[in-house]
C-alpha cells in the first residue's frame, strides 16, 4: 500500500534531530514509554513485559511504562499495522508530546515480518509514521529490547552496519575428505542425523559419529568398527547421542557395507 | 532491612546487561551469520525462508547473483541454517540487532559470479555452484568415463537440457520407424 499519511508541519518542525537530542538530554534518567499494539500477535508484548521484570530491570535507567500517550516520551509500536489499527496509531502519534521518539519493535514492526505481503496490513510502522529505532526479532529477546531502548536514548551504539560482499573467488568451498572414499556415505549420515536430532544437534551428532568412525583401525572391518562405535558411544554423557550414534551405525553404515559383504543380525549394535 | 538481608542471602537476580556483556544460553537462535566464502548461491535458503527475509536474485545487468538478507524480516526460525549444504548460513549468538534511523543497516548482501549457459548464453546459476557440484561428484567414486558422461550437460541451462532431450528422443523414434 502506498503512503497516505503526511506528517503535519508543526509536528515535523518540532521533531528535528536536534530537538530530539536536546530532549533526550533533558529526560536523561527518566523516560516514559507508551506501548502501541498495532495488530501484533502479543509475542512482542510478552517480551516487553519480560524486559521490565526485575530480571532485566530497565528502571535502573528510568524506563517506565505509562498508560497514556500524552505522558509518553517514547512510543513503542509493535505489529504490522493492520487496517483497523491505522487510525489509532496516528491518534497515539499525534497525541504524544513533541519531540517524540518512535521505536518499531519486532519483525512485524520493523518491516512487516512474516505478514509483509498480506493484503490487510501496511507492512511495518515506517510505512505510516517516521521511525527512529528499529528492534528486529520475532519476538526480540529482552536483552535486544534493552539494547534497542539504550540505542534510542543514545547510551549504546548500534552494532549492525550495512554489509556488501563482492568479488569473491569462483572456486568451490573446501570439502572434507570422505572416510570411505565415497561422499554418499557422509550425505546419508548427515541426512539421518538431522532426521534423528534436528539441525542443531544433528550437526553435532554428525561430527561425533564421523570422529568415532575415524578412530576405527579398519573401517571396512565390520566387527572392529562395531566395537569402536560401541565403546565411544558408551562414553557419551548424553544418552541421546549414545542411542542416535548406534541407530546411525545400524541403519546407514551397515546399509553401505551391504555392497561389499554379507550382513548378519549379530553385526547390529544393541541400542 | 529485612529485604536487604534476604537479597544478600539469595544473591542478585538482575542481569547487569548494558554495562557488562550478556552471555546467551547454548542453542540460542540469534541473527543468521553469513559466510560469503562458503556460499555457493544455490538459493536453498531463499526457498526455505518463510518470511522472505533471504532473497536470491539476479542483479539488473544480469552479471551477478545477489544474495540478500533483511534482518528486519527475519523470524529466527533457523530453516536457512537447516537447509544450507555448505554451512554458509548459521545462526549466531548475536542479539544486539537494534539500529537507528536507517533500516538499510539491517541488510546484508553478497554478489556471486554467474554461470552462462553454453547453448543459449543465458545466466542460470553461479560458477561456484558448478565448481562445488563437480568437486563433490569427483569424490563419489566413479571412474573418469562415467564422470564425463554424467556431467556432460553441467554447463547447460535446464531449458536447453530439455530441448536436447526432446531432440534426442525424436531422433530415436524417427530411426526406429525406419
Amino acid at each position: 500500500m502506498s503512503k497516505t499519511y503526511v506528517v503535519p508541519e508543526e509536528i515535523a518542525a518540532a521533531n528535528t534531530l536536534e530537538a530530539k537530542l536536546r530532549h533526550l538530554k533533558n529526560i536523561k534518567g527518566s523516560f516514559n514509554v507508551f506501548r502501541v499494539d498495532c495488530g501484533s500477535c502479543n509475542g512482542c508484548e510478552i517480551e516487553i513485559f519480560a524486559a521490565i521484570t526485575p530480571m532485566w530491570d530497565p528502571e535502573r535507567f528510568g524506563f517506565k511504562l505509562v498508560a497514556n500517550p500524552r505522558h509518553a516520551d517514547i512510543l513503542v509500536c509493535s505489529g504490522p499495522v493492520t487496517r483497523q489499527m491505522y487510525y489509532p496509531l496516528l491518534r497515539a502519534y499525534e497525541a504524544s508530546p513533541n519531540p517524540k521518539v518512535v521505536v518499531a519493535i519486532g519483525a512485524c514492526g520493523s518491516s512487516g515480518g512474516i505478514f509483509h505481503d498480506a493484503y490487510s496490513v501496511w507492512g511495518g510502522i515506517d510505512k505510516v509514521i517516521p521511525v527512529d529505532v528499529y528492534i528486529p526479532g520475532c519476538p526480540p529477546h529482552p536483552a535486544t529490547i534493552i539494547h534497542g531502548l539504550a540505542t534510542a536514548l543514545g547510551i549504546l551504539d548500534q552494532k549492525l552496519e550495512f554489509k556488501e560482499h563482492d568479488n569473491g573467488s569462483s572456486e568451490s568451498p573446501k570439502i572434507d575428505k570422505s572416510v570411505f572414499g565415497n561422499l554418499l556415505f557422509e550425505r546419508d549420515v548427515l541426512a539421518k542425523s538431522k532426521q534423528l536430532m534436528g539441525y542443531l544437534y544433528g550437526r553435532k551428532l554428525f561430527d561425533k559419529y564421523i570422529k568415532a568412525i575415524k578412530e576405527s583401525s579398519d573401517i571396512q572391518d565390520i566387527a572392529k568398527t562395531k566395537k569402536t562405535i560401541e565403546r565411544l558411544s558408551s562414553e557419551e554423557k548424553d544418552p541421546r547421542y549414545k542411542e542416535c550414534m548406534r541407530t546411525i551405525h545400524n541403519s546407514v553404515y551397515l546399509a553401505h557395507m551391504k555392497q561389499f559383504k554379507e550382513i548378519n543380525i549379530a553385526d547390529q549394535i544393541e541400542l | 532491612m529485612k529485604l536487604l538481608d534476604m537479597t544478600r542471602k539469595y544473591g542478585n537476580a538482575t542481569y547487569n546487561y548494558p554495562f557488562e556483556p550478556y552471555v546467551v544460553p547454548e542453542g540460542f537462535r540469534g541473527k543468521p551469520a553469513y559466510d560469503y566464502e562458503k556460499c555457493i548461491g544455490c538459493a536453498a535458503c531463499a526457498v526455505a525462508c518463510p518470511s522472505n527475509a533471504i532473497n536470491v536474485k539476479l542483479n539488473e545487468e544480469k552479471t551477478k547473483l545477489v544474495w540478500e538478507f533483511d534482518c528486519a524480516r527475519c523470524i529466527y526460525c533457523g530453516r536457512c541454517d537447516e537447509v544450507c549444504p555448505t554451512n554458509a548460513v548459521m545462526l549466531s549468538d548475536e542479539f544486539e540487532t537494534a539500529v537507528r534511523f536507517d533500516r538499510k543497516n539491517l541488510l546484508e548482501r553478497g554478489c556471486l559470479e554467474v554461470e552462462y549457459c553454453e547453448k543459449c548464453n543465458k545466466p542460470f546459476t553461479t560458477k561456484k555452484l558448478i565448481a562445488y557440484d563437480l568437486e563433490r561428484l569427483k569424490r563419489v567414486g566413479w571412474d573418469e568415463a562415467t564422470l564425463a558422461d554424467k556431467t556432460k550437460y553441467i554447463h547447460t541451462c535446464p531449458e536447453c537440457k530439455k530441448d536436447i532431450t526432446v531432440e534426442n528422443s525424436t531422433q530415436y523414434f524417427v530411426r526406429k520407424r525406419k
